[in-house]
């Protein structure tokens, strides 16, 4: 076990943590949360792969990651601005289950 | 051990006592104002000393410089983020009293 | 001695992010909730510093945990002050065969990749290899800005249409009724001179800090993604102190940065192409000055698109003097 491994397990660990949330919590707040964890640990993955090798670490998977940062705030901004919307219009802040009047 | 480390190890374990404390303090104490009073303090002293030990053993006085600064700025944020935590919480009791 | 030290770090991080992610999920309290992401963010920052990535671990810092919290906490009071109905309550039916199914999922997500990349064969010679080896091609000593800018320079021209797509797209979605909304963040009294006066004396360091960042990225840890995180932390600290007010529409100049990067990027690899090379593929003895150009375009081309996400307004603009506090 090196560290690398150490924290893929945590990336594992938190990716599972975060399907939990995104699959029982309603709210969408919720669910947008749950979604940036997943995605973080799956940057913590590639991070942690990229320094595999103890001599060099990879710059390509950190570049993505930063790619992947950024993009991750911009679908989060507009996921919230669709939840912001659904409230104003219906005052629900979860998507209604088959019942939709 | 060179007279770098002979100063820089006691200042760093006393600012980890600190923390320790500022934490302690965190987690036992029953209300926002003295948690906050725990943290900011005792956080500001520790993390003062620490900066103090990691500039004693910096290799140049530029590296040392940064480190100042870094304990400045933390004290800033941390002054003004424990003002505004503390007005909010005031705010909400009185609101909760009426 | 050390080795053990590092290893009782490193578990003890990894603990508390597994903790503080459960956290997340499980509190019952929204507000809680987005407070722990935001921990959960700073946890990150330094365990991207563990894990030998300090451009990940400031970007994570200003815009995982920063502005994405800033974001969070402003569609929270959204949720929380328009309040026009009762949230429409479903029967509370604990259907616990559902929760079981869904911890069940979770636990094989978790099971899947701990098996799978406990046995990934580490890589002989990557993307990355290549790249170190090829850095002097691209003016710029530092791999990862290099990836960014000259290798795969492609993925950031997109990002950068991905995020001005967001921006137009919550403004589609957000701009709608024609009743003026209240401000969520009135400064009257609200947080009183002290928070003014802080802004005024970290606002031109925010600034300084900023352009290093920027400059700092072609040999260090740094870059436009930082520079411009950092940028749009200032400007969500004006919007929040009223030195900067929500507009019904954007200015010209406010138009143009929000697509500078986008389109000085696009010049760019037009003119490569035109002098003969491939999109993108800068000559030898430009290629610093223009991942430069390049950067100082999208460092400003992240930073606005950001503070109008959070604003949630279409423009910006400055009070009238007479009610500048």
């Amino acid at each position: 076990m090196t560290p690398p491994v150490l924290y893929a397990l945590c990336a594992a660990a938190i990716f599972g943590i975060a399907v939990y949330g995104l699959l029982s919590r309603p709210h969408l707040v919720r669910r947008l949360l749950a979604l940036n964890m997943m995605g973080v640990a799956v940057f913590l993955l590639l991070v942690a792969f990229a320094r595999r090798d103890p001599e060099v670490t990879d710059p390509v998977p950190h570049a993505m990651v930063l790619t992947g940062i950024v993009i991750a705030v911009s679908a989060t901004a507009f996921g919230l601005a669709l939840v912001r919307r659904l409230y104003r219009d219906t005052g629900r802040t979860g998507l209604s289950e088959s019942r939709d009047p | 051990m060179s007279w770098h480390e002979w100063l820089a190890v006691p200042l760093l374990l006393s600012g980890a006592v600190f923390f320790l404390t500022g934490t302690i303090g965190l987690v036992r104490f029953p209300d926002t104002w003295s948690r906050l009073h725990a943290v900011t303090k005792a956080d500001n002293v520790g993390l003062g000393l620490m900066v103090a030990g990691l500039a004693s053993l910096s290799a140049s006085a530029a590296v040392a410089f940064k480190l100042v600064l870094v304990w400045v700025l933390a004290m800033l944020a941390a002054t003004f983020s424990c003002h505004l935590i503390s007005r909010y919480s005031l705010r909400e009791s009185e609101r909760d009293d009426r | 001695m050390t080795e053990a030290f590092s290893w009782v770090f490193d578990g003890l991080l990894v603990i508390a992010l597994v903790i503080v992610a459960a956290r997340v999920v499980f509190t019952p309290v929204l507000f809680k909730a987005i407070v722990m992401f935001i921990v959960f963010g700073l946890l990150m920052a330094i365990a991207w510093g563990r894990l030998d990535a300090p451009h990940v671990a400031l970007a994570e810092a200003a815009i995982g945990a920063g502005i994405t919290g800033a974001l969070l906490l402003a569609a929270y009071s959204d949720l929380v002050s328009v309040r026009r109905r009762r949230p429409h309550l479903r029967p509370r039916v604990r259907v616990l065969r559902r929760h079981a199914f869904f911890a069940a999922s979770a636990a094989l997500a978790f099971a899947a990749l701990a098996l799978v990349l406990l046995q990934v064969p580490a890589p002989e010679s990557g993307a990355g290899t290549l790249a170190v080896a090829n850095l002097d091609a691209t003016g710029v000593a530092e791999g990862v800005t290099a990836v960014l800018l000259d290798f795969r320079a492609y993925d950031t021209l997109l990002e950068m249409a991905v995020l001005l797509l967001a921006v137009y797209g919550a403004r589609a979605v957000l701009v709608t009724d024609s009743e003026p909304r209240p401000d969520p963040w009135p400064t009257e009294g609200r947080h009183g001179s002290m928070v003014a006066a802080l802004v005024g004396v970290l606002a031109p360091l925010i600034v300084v800090t900023a352009g290093y960042l920027l400059w700092v990225g072609a040999y260090g840890p740094g870059g436009a993604f930082q520079a411009g995180a950092v940028l749009a932390a200032l400007g969500v600290l004006l919007r929040l102190t009223g030195r900067l007010e929500p507009a019904a529409a954007s200015s010209w100049p406010q138009r143009l940065v929000l697509v500078a990067g986008l389109i000085v990027f696009s010049l760019v690899g037009l003119a490569t192409l035109f002098a003969g090379g491939t999109f993108l593929d800068y000559p030898e003895a430009w290629a610093y000055p223009l991942v430069l150009l390049i950067e100082i375009a999208l460092t400003v081309s992240i930073a606005l698109p950001l503070i109008l996400l959070f604003s949630g307004s279409p423009g910006l603009a400055t009070p009238a003097p007479e009610d500048r506090r």
